[in-house]
């Protein structure tokens, strides 16, 4: 017991404020949001309790389903397809190639920009500049605009992964500094060299970064907003409507604050449950490996 | 112990020296104090003696900032008792809805005759402005429009129409020269006109449907004309559907597409206005607010507008209009507070007022005997002040109600090559579907 009362105070004078403020402008809002989601609050004025009324509206809702099942999509995609590039890349960044430090600042870059401004310029390069190649190459799938066809999603999904791959790197490649380079001369004598080596040896010791990446990047996407809206606005049609894009849209321009609500409280518990399985099963492999 | 006598002792330390920040503070502050008291004083032995009165103008619109400044400033010269200060900043509605919660209204709120509106005038906060003189300075048909998005349509003037707009066709008068055609006043004319201008080489139509909202204009110019007059009453009631009644609509809708330029729905708004003031089609079906846009990619394009010819019969064919801004005054500020927004009011619609804002604006004036005069509107303008007019049908559909997504969709199964026959009922069912989810909500 003695040695408990020993933790220094300024632990506590550190933590304390932080907790204060986390809870005042991120738990309390986030209560807020599940206390509405069971009235029929407009964002204004009077407001009644209607109980589960608004989640078990959700289900039946033709928009959110497919709002649902799109962003599942994305997620998966844009999830696998970050995490093998950024994993090669960090790769190729951490073997002795010339201007390292140079490429490892161009490939950061994207991460330092805002993904509105990225959006916008990019909403340009595929309505003008994409389609002027096209055009002059003779290709017809490049000569429109993509964000305007069915294929729009895809158009997204390269920008999203352009740019998260930034950050992904940064930690791939800070596990794999963290790996002793005696494993791979003791590796070489072995025999194990290239893909062999990957595989054996450098792969399983930065799995925890691995499964960091997996479940930060999943969540992201999942969640994915900014780049939709500035270059899509969920379009054309409901194409690329995900679920915070129509949390968005409807709560606040179509005067569904409660029953949007209520889907944001199932978003959340969606994207925990997914970050759960994905930790547990990610963590066994951790285990398995090591 | 020692630990905690000496964690005590620290702490003595930091309260006592605080006591000592916060005494002198505290002297400071008192002399502070006496300071800004006799300031309080004079301002309100000041506002006694010139009766200063405060208002907030809030604007719903960031286009029209510094025309109401003008305004504002103009009314100040003759009021110089009364203090106006503008509000105008992007994302107003969702702003004002934030203020409504919080019981900060302004005194008084410019803003257009749509959904936004019906909320703000069904939480009550509104003054009823039918007693006023003024009312009867303003054209009745924009009146009607504004009791026409009342709650139950209430037959009193809570906000007053100011300046309207208008939505039809914007053609390039010298295309239209050069392929020899003239303006098209029913629906047989207008297929002709396309058909000639497609023969001179000419692209008829540039829409731009990458930006959502640009899928409503045809919607809104046929939508008052060709279904029954009392479509939006009934299908609110539940009685009639979209499927059934607008399948005329969506048939023309999908005939406009297929004279469109290439790859429309990749082109933004903004691209096609610039490319349409270059004269890359003949036609564009958007609104006056465009007109400015084109003008600024080329001051000598001649650019008109003539109402959408949605039927053969061609006194039915309306331009569509609706109130871009009216004026409302809370009746939460004091009593001088709403004498002085009356006021105000009464100042905006003085003819010469009102003109000013309105050709600085390409827009309309609701105001009894103000015309717009300008080249570029002259083909609605004769319509508009005969009241050959109707109102935006999506005025009248519910808030949560998105028609411009749908309509996006109808156009991007078009592309995808979908028969026109299944695309209609598959775009009117979705229609039907999504007015039933926003009406109950």
């Amino acid at each position: 017991m003695k040695q408990k009362k020993r933790i220094n105070m300024v632990f506590y004078l550190m933590v304390v404020p932080m907790a204060v403020l986390f809870f005042c402008f991120h738990t309390l809002p986030f209560l807020q949001g599940v206390f509405y989601s069971f009235t029929d609050w407009k964002g204004y004025g009077d407001w009644n309790f209607v109980g589960l009324r608004n989640y078990l509206h959700i289900f039946k809702d033709k928009n959110v389903i497919s709002a649902y099942l799109f962003t599942l999509q994305f997620a998966v995609c844009a999830t696998i397809l970050v995490n093998v590039l950024s994993l090669v890349l960090a790769c190729a960044l951490n073997a002795k190639i010339k201007c390292r430090n140079f490429l490892k600042a161009v490939f950061f870059l994207p991460y330092m920009l805002g993904t509105l401004i990225i959006s916008y310029v990019f909403k340009y390069i595929f309505s003008n500049v994409v389609p002027a190649i096209g055009k002059a190459l003779g290709i017809a799938s490049l000569s429109v605009n993509i964000l305007g066809t069915n294929h729009a999603w895809i158009g997204v999904l390269v920008v999203t992964i352009w740019q998260s791959m930034a950050f992904n790197t940064l930690i791939y490649l800070s596990g794999l500094q963290t790996v002793d380079r005696d494993l791979y001369e003791a590796a070489a004598l072995d025999g194990a060299t290239g893909m062999k080596r990957f595989l054996k040896i450098t792969f399983p010791l930065i799995a925890p970064f691995f499964t960091i990446n997996m479940v930060l990047s999943g969540k992201n996407f999942l969640m994915a907003f900014d780049q939709f809206i500035a270059m899509t606005n969920g379009g054309p049609g409901t194409a690329t409507t995900t679920i915070s894009v129509l949390i968005y849209k409807k709560g606040f321009s179509g005067g569904q604050f409660a029953y949007q609500s209520a889907n944001a409280v199932l978003l959340f518990i969606v994207v925990v449950l997914i970050s759960v399985f994905q930790l547990r099963v990610l963590e066994k492999r951790e285990e398995k490996v090591s | 112990m020692m630990k905690g006598k000496k964690f005590l002792a620290l702490g003595l330390v930091v309260a006592m020296t605080g006591s000592m920040i916060a005494g002198c503070g505290g002297s400071s502050g008192s002399n502070g104090d006496s300071n800004s008291a006799g300031g309080t004083e004079t301002a309100a032995k000041d506002e006694k003696q010139g009766g200063e009165v405060e208002l907030e103008l809030f604007s719903t619109k960031t286009e029209n900032a510094d025309i109401l400044q003008k305004m504002i400033d103009g009314f100040m010269e003759e009021n110089p008792d009364i203090k106006v200060t503008l509000t105008s900043e992007s994302d107003a509605a969702t702003v004002l809805k934030t203020r409504l919660t919080k019981n900060d209204i302004p005194e008084i709120v410019a803003m257009g005759g749509d959904s936004n509106y019906t909320e703000l005038q069904s939480a009550g906060v509104l003054l009823d402005l039918s007693g006023e003189d003024f009312v009867s300075d303003v054209q009745e048909a924009y009146l009607d429009m504004v009791y026409d998005v009342n709650v139950d349509k209430e037959q009193t003037a809570y906000g007053i129409p100011y300046a309207t707009n208008a939505s039809g066709v914007l053609y390039n008068e010298d295309l239209f020269a050069q392929a020899g055609v003239e303006v098209p006043k029913t629906w047989s004319e207008f297929q002709d006109v396309v058909a000639k201008l497609q023969e001179a080489g000419i692209t008829p139509f540039e829409l731009t449907f990458a930006d959502s909202w640009t899928c409503l204009p045809p919607w809104n110019s046929m939508a008052p004309v060709i279904p029954d007059a009392n479509f939006t009453d009934d299908r609110k009631a539940g009685s009639v559907t979209f499927a059934g009644t607008h399948d005329e609509v969506v048939e023309k809708y999908l005939w406009i597409l297929d004279y469109a330029q290439e790859d429309f729905m990749g082109t933004t708004y903004t691209d096609g206005n610039a490319a349409f003031a270059n004269g890359s089609a003949a036609m564009m079906i958007n609104g006056n607010w465009a007109i400015s846009e084109f003008l600024n990619t080329n001051p000598d394009m001649n650019v008109n507008m003539f109402a959408f010819p949605s039927v053969d019969d061609e006194s039915k064919n309306t331009v569509t209009s609706g109130v871009d801004v009216l004026l409302a005054v809370s009746n939460q500020g004091t009593d001088e507070q709403q004498e002085a927004a009356k006021e105000f009011i009464r100042y905006a619609l003085k003819p010469e007022v009102a003109q000013s804002y309105i050709d600085d604006q390409f827009a309309f004036s609701a105001v009894n005997g103000v015309e717009q005069t300008n080249e570029t509107v002259s083909g609605v303008a004769k319509d508009i002040a005969n009241g050959k007019v109707s109102n935006f049908p999506d005025h009248y559909y519910p808030n949560g109600f998105d028609l411009s997504t749908i309509l996006q969709q109808c156009a991007l199964n078009k592309v995808n090559g979908m028969d026109n026959a299944e695309n209609i009922s598959e775009t009117l069912t979705s229609c039907d579907e999504q007015y039933d989810v926003a009406n109950v909500e």
